[in-house]
């Protein structure tokens, strides 16, 4: 998914890097070096989506988040800072960025956040209450997952987790992200504990043959076949 | 005896306070009766001697004539005469007896039916002849006057021990309730709010100044903590932003680099300044929790389910590494605090147990309840850590020799230490026979 982005940051070796990263995994990278600098590039061009660092010089993140929303700019933000601590991040998130990041971040992972946000977008959530990425059918209603309509017996948090990889096909989840969405807990888990439930996974949904839905993407995380 | 609260104090000071004054009254009420009594027995003695007059001078006519003077004279007016014979027989006198009194003295009260006397004393003699001549005196200056002073002793006394009852009762409740006003501050800073301060009374008095000094403290203490705040605020924006651009360095220099071999090397470093960056993180996530501020998050919660779900969450990445995970059959268990925080110091117990265990451990989570605390534990089978290495082993960067080469920065117990002490609960180690039990014990409410 290729997305065109304005990279909000002050710091301009970071920036670069940055820059040139996201652009090597197919991005088009606007850099911005300040909030006054962020707002009129915004205002002059459409962008996907922005990342935006907190402490800017002239008008700092909080205060362009705070002024893009007030415009009725729904263009999606994910806040990319130094500041960690629980009570930032639930300022940013209530400010109304789609997400948090703490820096540092690693540019697949920022890039999968915000190829997930941009798409979460799109996807209307749907009337109907069962989801469906190629012959997988989850509803998260009735707690009740089939594969090619036979019925795939899952405990709970396996389940929540093939609910994410359906409702986010075709798109690559990272493993925080998955841990932040599935298991719902903020920390960053040390252990395998993603690659053991998907481990887990895979083998239940291949259970009466088919072939594995679930790619890995080295490096970055998981992705489920659309 | 110790004196364990101010009204303990109060009251064992009230108590002797009583006795003294009670044994004050009952003294002077007792040692002013007997100095009367020994008065009037003295002044009745006089007068009986001066009618029984000496022997030789004791014909009845005598002391009939000798009684009547008595009688007559302003001084002995007052003292009550009688005169029988052997036979009981009234010779003379001004009084009557509704009993024979004893030999000696006695005294007599209004049940002996004298006219004009509610309290006295007599003295009974035999005179030759077989006659008995009984000498009667008030011991009080009006009828009724012993009642009357013990309703003034009564009256004064009491009215004293009101006054200082009264007196005590008001300086205790204002001393409480000075000392509670700055228990409640106390609890509130301890509970995380730190703009709290204790009021301050317009007296200006003793109390109103300890309390402007208490708040001066404060203040110096939050000033202190602010500034420690920003410097950790600004170690994360100053030390993570050049790490982040390290970072990306690095990765960029990775994407750029033409052999595998260089990116090999390039992924190492890059690995390094991860593992340094975790290790911050999780100093500024310690930091955090030892802010205090969590604690306004505080939500009642029931711990053994929560442990439930960790071990449910965690009991496929135990048995995947090998090891076996036992849960204890739980009965609920409420208590308040932050779910996240205790959920991230489970993961962490168990993660640690997986890490430090031999393949093929048994590790065990439980929680009980005793009567003063809620006790979360989780037990291994494995190696354990020797007694004077458990201390060691709660130390931030505190690694044991056996795992100094191991994966993890040894901040990990460090975190789930200072996460117990936000619950106001203690962290310890113990030998399990074999193996290592930890032990979260978090106090009940």
């Amino acid at each position: 998914m290729s997305l065109n982005l304005l990279l909000v940051e002050d710091d301009a070796v970071f920036a670069q890097a940055m820059a040139e990263e996201l652009r090597g995994l197919d991005h088009h990278v606007t850099v911005a070096i300040d909030g006054r600098e962020a707002l009129a590039a915004v205002d002059s061009a459409p962008f996907d989506a922005v990342v935006l660092d907190r402490m800017l010089p002239k008008v700092d993140g909080m205060s362009v988040l705070q002024r893009l929303r007030d415009g009725n700019m729904t263009v999606p933000v994910i806040m990319l800072t130094a500041l960690g601590r629980s009570v930032e991040k639930v300022e940013g998130l209530e400010a109304g960025a789609d997400d948090y990041v703490v820096k540092p971040v690693a540019a697949a992972e920022l890039s999968a956040r915000l190829a997930a946000i941009v798409r979460g977008r799109g996807w209307t959530g749907s009337s109907a209450d069962t989801i469906r990425a190629g012959d997988i059918v989850v509803s998260p209603t009735r707690f009740r997952a089939w594969r090619d309509g036979t019925a795939i017996d899952l405990g709970k948090l396996e389940f929540k987790l093939l609910a994410e990889f359906v409702a986010n096909a075709d798109t690559v989840m990272t493993r925080a992200m998955l841990v932040e969405r599935v298991w719902g807990y903020e920390f960053a888990p040390t252990t395998n504990i993603v690659d053991v439930y998907v481990r887990h996974l895979r083998v239940k949904l291949t259970a009466a043959g088919g072939e594995d839905p679930i790619v890995t993407v080295r490096g970055v995380g998981y992705m489920m076949r659309g | 005896m110790r004196f364990r609260s101010l009204w303990t104090l109060t009251g064992a000071f009230l108590l002797a306070f009583l006795v003294a004054t009670m044994a004050t009254g009952f003294a002077i009420h007792g040692i002013t009766l007997q100095t009367i009594e020994r008065l009037v027995d003295r002044r009745i003695l006089v007068v009986s001697d001066a009618i029984a007059g000496v022997p030789g001078d004791r014909r009845p006519a005598d002391v009939f004539r000798r009684i009547d003077a008595a009688m007559r004279e302003r001084d002995t007016g007052d003292i009550g005469l009688l005169l029988v014979d052997a036979n009981g027989r009234r010779l003379g006198g001004n009084i009557a007896l509704t009993r024979r009194l004893p030999l000696g003295f006695s005294t007599i009260a209004r049940d002996d039916r004298i006219a004009g006397l509610s309290a006295g004393r007599a003295l009974v003699r035999t005179i030759d002849g077989g006659m008995t001549l009984t000498t009667v005196a008030e011991t009080e200056p009006f009828d009724d006057y012993n009642a009357a002073r013990t309703r003034i002793y009564l009256i004064g006394f009491g009215s004293i021990v009101l006054i200082v009852v009264g007196g005590m009762v008001f300086f205790v409740v204002t001393i409480g309730r000075r000392i509670g006003e700055t228990r409640r501050t106390v609890e509130a800073i301890i509970d995380g709010d730190m703009t709290r301060r204790v009021p301050i009374h317009r007296s200006g008095g003793e109390f109103a100044q300890q309390a402007m000094a208490f708040n001066r403290m404060l203040d110096r203490i939050s000033n202190l903590m602010a500034s420690i705040s920003n410097v950790s605020n600004d170690i994360a924006h100053d030390l993570r932003t050049p790490l982040a651009r390290l970072r990306s360095q690095l990765a960029l220099t990775r994407r750029r680099a033409d052999s595998p071999a260089q990116r090999d090397d390039l992924e190492a470093a890059i690995a390094m300044s991860d593992d340094l960056l975790a290790m911050f993180a999780a100093m500024l996530r310690i930091a955090e929790v030892e802010g205090g501020d969590q604690r306004a998050a505080f939500a009642r919660l029931d711990l053994a389910a929560l442990a439930d779900q960790i071990a449910t969450m965690m009991q496929p990445v135990v048995a995947d590494s090998g090891r076996t995970l036992d849960i204890a059959a739980l009965s609920p268990l409420p208590i308040v605090g932050d779910r996240q925080l205790l959920g991230q110091a489970m993961v962490n117990l168990l993660e640690n147990a997986i890490r430090h265990t031999p393949v093929g451990t048994r590790i065990a989570i439980g929680v009980v309840a005793t009567d003063t605390a809620t006790i979360l534990t989780v037990t291994d089978e494995g190696p354990g850590i020797s007694a004077d290495q458990r201390k060691l082993a709660l130390r931030r960067f505190g690694r044991l020799d056996a795992s100094r080469h191991d994966v993890g920065h040894g901040l990990g117990l460090a975190l789930i230490d200072a996460i117990v002490r936000l619950h106001r609960g203690t962290l310890s180690l113990e030998d399990a026979c074999p193996g290592l039990r930890v032990l979260i014990s978090l106090p009940r409410d």
